[in-house]
């Protein structure tokens, strides 16, 4: 299969170098596949590149991890309260409707042009994710397995610790995949928007100028490190879940 | 046992002499689980009391283990993990408990698959977990719902074997809820038969005096299992017949 998808990959690459070498596509809208690997290329060589994804990395890292620490805690308060959950039931779902682009702005005002601005947009993106799953995971534990728990002398705190726990962790990792991606972009539309520094900042910079190329190499970077994260996560899901069949895995909830 | 707007069982006073084993049987919807659920302590009464060795029961009820008819085991947890969990949660040593743990994982023969998780194992061997999981704690009550319902006839029996077995090891008092008379037979000393639902009520007791010890295998060929069966099911039969007139 991988050989399939490879395939299909060179190929649509090729017919877009000949088509922009042919002068079919043209090369100042459409740019080349050649020219965008060896600008790409001369970036890393150059050292630009580092401190741009840097930035923009250390920005989803930190977006990731306010985010999920942010929605676990709040996702386990109101699981297991029912008045609590009923509170904020409404307001949750119409802060998570409110598309996050149009917070990039007010975030700018409130954090500034460094990093922060950001990683408050990347953090109303994952925390949500995070959250409908954590409620979701403590809801959705099998009673008997709980009963069983109980049964056995688990005491409050042994329940959460040995039974909600490990249940909710499931349902926050099988949406790991979405909330790390959408912390990235999340961060790239904040720098693109407004920053000194990042990726984003880098594919804006070369827009402003016309530079199809530049714009696509930025592009092209991105989604490098998007592949190798979620590699990463694949790896990292697979020693953590392995207790779970295969043909079972939960699914996450999707927000965009 | 009211749920709103229904009534699942009424007026059911049963008692149980200490090692025990005790079987009760009803039609589908009679609310044997739910005696049995207010016995552990899982739910509470609407009207009435449980005792426990002549204490009122608060709460879950900690001197019984409860063998579930649906899975129960945790299942992040290998074989091993599971069957530690009530030494772990009494507070054991780490040392202690495992060595306990694994004394039980070789009772129930299941010594090459400590590490594996629960979805690795077949029907049977889950079941054997669970009753090493319940066991471990040396309860002085087992409450078990069905608990082999899932399983199919050869597993079943060899399963009712094992569980004879045990109880005759440990002599401990056993309430087990069952919808299917011969199990009901081959394992009891005494066998209550409950009326249709909704609010049903005791229909009658039944001693079983068949020799011990017995090998569900064979006994439900032997002509006093024969008698007993014929006895029992002269009134189960009305009951289920009503059962299904209600529905």
């Amino acid at each position: 299969m991988v050989v399939w998808q490879l395939l299909l990959g060179a190929s649509l690459l090729a017919a877009w170098q000949a088509g922009a070498s042919a002068g079919v596509l043209d090369k100042f809208f459409f740019s080349r596949p050649s020219d965008i690997a060896l600008r790409v290329w001369q970036m890393c060589l150059t050292g630009a590149v580092w401190g741009h994804l840097g930035t923009t990395l250390l920005e989803a890292a930190l977006s990731f991890a306010i985010g999920v620490a942010l929605g676990v805690a709040c996702g386990f308060a109101l699981a297991r309260n029912r008045f609590l959950a009923a509170l904020f039931d409404p307001y949750l779902r119409v802060a998570n409707s409110l598309p996050r682009v149009v917070l990039a702005p007010i975030f700018l005002l409130w954090f500034g042009l460094g990093i922060w601005s950001k990683v408050a947009l990347g953090v109303t993106v994952v925390f949500f994710i995070v959250f409908f799953n954590t409620l979701q995971g403590v809801r959705e534990v099998d009673p008997v397995v709980v009963h069983n728990a109980r049964m056995l002398g688990a005491s409050e705190r042994q329940l959460i610790r040995h039974v909600l726990i490990p249940s909710a962790l499931s349902w926050i990792f099988s949406s790991l995949h979405i909330s790390i991606g959408f912390a990235i972009i999340a961060v790239v539309v904040g720098e693109y928007l407004g920053a000194a520094k990042g990726i984003g900042y880098m594919i804006a910079q070369a827009e402003g100028v016309f530079d199809t190329t530049g714009v696509f190499a930025g592009m092209a970077i991105l989604a490098g490190v998007v592949l190798a994260v979620g590699a990463g996560v694949d790896r990292l899901e697979r020693r953590l879940l392995r207790w779970k069949a295969r043909d079972s895995q939960a699914g996450g909830e999707s927000v965009s | 046992m009211r749920f709103p707007g229904y009534t699942a069982v009424e007026g059911i006073d049963l008692s149980v002499a200490p090692g025990t084993f005790l079987s009760v049987v009803g039609p589908s919807g009679c609310g044997k689980s739910t005696l049995l659920n207010m016995a552990a302590g899982l739910m509470s009464p609407s009207a009435g009391r449980i005792e426990i060795f002549g204490q009122p029961l608060e709460g879950v009820n900690r001197k019984a283990g409860y063998m579930f008819q649906q899975d129960a085991l945790l299942p992040w947890k290998t074989v091993l993990g599971n069957i530690l969990l009530g030494p772990v949660f009494a507070g054991v040593a780490g040392g202690k408990a495992e060595a306990e743990a694994r004394e039980w994982i070789r009772r129930v023969g299941l010594e090459r698959f400590s590490h594996h998780y629960p979805h690795q194992l077949s029907g049977g061997m889950r079941k054997r977990v669970a009753m090493a999981q319940t066991w471990i704690n040396d309860p002085e009550i087992i409450f078990m719902d069905e608990p082999f319902g899932a399983l199919d006839l050869h597993t079943r029996m060899r399963m009712e074997g094992e569980i004879l077995k045990l109880w005759a090891e440990t002599k401990k008092t056993v309430v087990f809820v069952t919808h299917d008379l011969e199990e009901a037979i081959a394992l009891s000393d005494e066998v209550v038969v409950l009326t249709a639902g909704p609010a049903s009520r005791i229909c009658g007791r039944y001693p079983v005096n068949l020799k011990r010890p017995r090998n569900p295998m064979d006994i439900k060929t032997e002509p006093e299992f024969s008698a007993v069966y014929r006895s029992i099911w002269r009134d189960l039969r009305g009951e289920v017949l009503k059962s299904y007139e209600r529905e």
